[in-house]
């Protein structure tokens, strides 16, 4: 039986017959969730895949080679911004004056199968960055589990995966040529340009704009992917055993319950194949049985719990097996927002634990999966993996629900546990913070950004409250 | 009927965003090409669709993940999805 008919199953047999009636805000999924509104024949807006932030650019330029990125960036009037698919949550983008969309900058540029290295534009999304390697017999050695976004994009939020022994898609980079300001095309390794090519890998864009980038890739393999149920404090009880044991390893907790859903991936062996199905509106189903319950007083956790443990328990595992750019990502079709911290590995357990006791101390409204994740340290400036092994902890509220007051309420714990905040997602911290965050390179990355943008040109609000004191 | 036939940039810009979700099915998306899934769409008219485009509707992100379309691409894009007729076509029948 599929988990989600189960679910609603329960959902119908459980909680209705023992209450009589349904209530809370099941969301009916027809609803626009666009921050402003569209006319026909009035200016199109741009607005992110969350929903939560938008603008109207009074100049919205694609250009399709190198020789237009230089040339739109250099011409560009006001403050200017990039965009690639759009999935940041935190306000990276938005800008009233000009907006370059990389979306026609994508495909292969050129492949070395000695070296296994490939470089792609800038604005290729990660969706066709994998056939497009595997065409090659090459394959990035860690992905995401969704892979909507371009590869320029991730790489300049250090967007990441998990495992132990992986670092996030900016440790792949092995060069780049950047588009700046001034109308040069830099090109930026460990050789050439070194100081740019540090800061670059990890920017939020405040550099420039990419055109094309090089990948450290490994020859084409397979995976195979396990989602299981299991019990929350057993998973946490064998952690470190489970990320040295596999090449990935995470876990979604679930507030207020507690079993927890566990993926744990690693290379494929002969005689693997898939089994159950994976299921994008799971999230949506969970939340219409923490919606039907969680109002009752008093026993309205525990019952959830029980609802959750006897649904889920039950079910089989999950398995994925196929090449890896097709196991990795997942389909991602409910809209939430995210706040994601790292914190130093060590911490994530404890971290997590606080997290969920704060939920259900609070009685914070959230039934929306955490997810927790390893990742490896790494040696660029402001990447949130730094000069040390991270755990990232991420917090999601469903996108028609207000998230501010539930993540206000979790975002001190990170901050206990000297947390980074993840750059492409939603977090308050402004630049004097950061700054404490990353002592050994902050002032680097200012000095480099400042000689390639001296009059801020890249600067929107956003990005002027996390790098300008 | 015909619809309007994208050209070269707008094909990449499809290529690019609309197709990582309208050619597989576990999205929920109706598929490229499905004519029974298309037709319940192409009901709601062109106007009513490229609002819920540019806006997001049920999975379908904001602009379909296209920033770099403007409203004539994804105009003609809606037509080519949804089999709508171009204005063009329309005229040279007499029907507007």
């Amino acid at each position: 039986m599929e988990r989600r008919k189960f679910i609603q199953g329960s959902l119908a047999l459980g909680a209705s017959a023992a209450f009589g009636s349904i209530t809370g805000c099941i969301n009916k999924g027809d609803e626009p969730q666009a921050p402003i509104t569209f006319e026909p024949g009035q200016p199109t807006p741009w607005i992110n895949w969350a929903g939560n932030h938008s603008c109207i650019p009074s100049t919205r330029l694609a250009p399709s080679s190198e020789d237009e990125l230089v040339g739109a960036l250099k011409s560009a009037q006001g403050v200017v911004r990039a965009v690639g698919a759009s999935h940041s949550f935190s306000p990276v983008v938005p800008t009233d004056d000009t907006l370059i969309a990389t979306d026609l900058l994508s495909g292969l540029v050129s492949h070395d199968p000695d070296t296994l290295q490939a470089t792609i534009m800038a604005g290729t999304r990660m969706h066709d960055m994998g056939p497009i390697l595997n065409s090659i017999g090459q394959a990035v050695p860690n992905m995401p589990d969704m892979d909507y976004p371009s590869i320029g994009g991730a790489v300049a939020n250090s967007v990441h995966a998990t495992g132990d022994q992986f670092g996030s898609m900016s440790s792949y980079v092995t060069g780049f040529k950047l588009a700046t300001v001034t109308g040069e095309l830099l090109e930026c390794n460990a050789d050439k340009n070194p100081q740019i090519f540090q800061a670059g890998r990890t920017s939020v864009g405040a550099l420039g704009i990419m055109s094309e980038l090089t990948l450290q890739n490994q020859a084409s393999y397979q995976l195979t992917e396990t989602n299981a149920i299991e019990n929350l404090e057993d998973v946490l009880a064998t952690i470190d055993e489970r990320r040295k044991a596999h090449r990935h390893f995470e876990f979604f907790p679930i507030p207020y319950a507690s079993v927890c859903i566990t993926v744990t991936t690693d290379i494929a062996k002969p005689g693997d194949s898939n089994m159950g199905e994976d299921d994008p509106q799971a999230v949506n189903s969970l939340r219409q049985v923490f919606d039907s319950v969680s109002w009752v007083p008093v026993i309205g956790e525990g019952l959830y719990d029980k609802i959750l443990t006897t649904a889920l328990g039950s079910e089989a595992e999950t398995v994925r097996t196929g090449p890896s750019y097709k196991v990795f990502p997942h389909v991602r079709v409910v809209r939430f927002r995210e706040m994601e911290y790292t914190v130093p590995a060590d911490a994530g357990p404890a971290c997590i634990r606080e997290i969920l006791d704060t939920v259900k101390t609070k009685k914070l409204p959230m039934s929306f999966p955490m997810e927790y994740r390893y990742v490896k340290a790494d040696d660029i400036w402001l990447s949130m993996f730094e000069g040390q092994e991270g755990c990232s902890i991420s917090i999601h509220q469903y996108g028609d629900l207000d998230y501010k007051a539930v993540f206000a309420e979790i975002e001190p714990i990170f901050w206990k546990y000297s947390g980074r905040p993840h750059w492409g997602k939603i977090h308050t911290l402004d630049a004097k913070r950061l700054a404490q965050l990353y002592p050994r390179h902050w002032q680097d990355f200012q000095q480099v950004r400042k000689e390639l943008d001296p009059q801020g040109r890249l600067m929107n609000q956003h990005l002027q409250h996390i790098f300008e004191a | 009927m015909s619809s309007a036939q994208p050209d070269a940039r707008q094909i990449q810009l499809m290529t690019n965003n609309c197709l990582q979700c309208h050619t597989y099915a576990e999205t929920g998306a109706p598929i490229l090409g499905d004519t029974d899934q298309w037709q319940a769409i192409a009901a709601q008219g062109e106007e009513t669709i490229l609002k819920n485009v540019v806006e997001g509707i049920r999975g379908m992100p904001p602009l379909g993940y296209c920033s770099a379309c403007s409203e004539e691409d994804f105009r003609v894009l809606i037509r080519f999805f949804a089999n709508l007729p171009a204005p063009s076509d329309l005229t040279s029948k007499g029907e507007q």
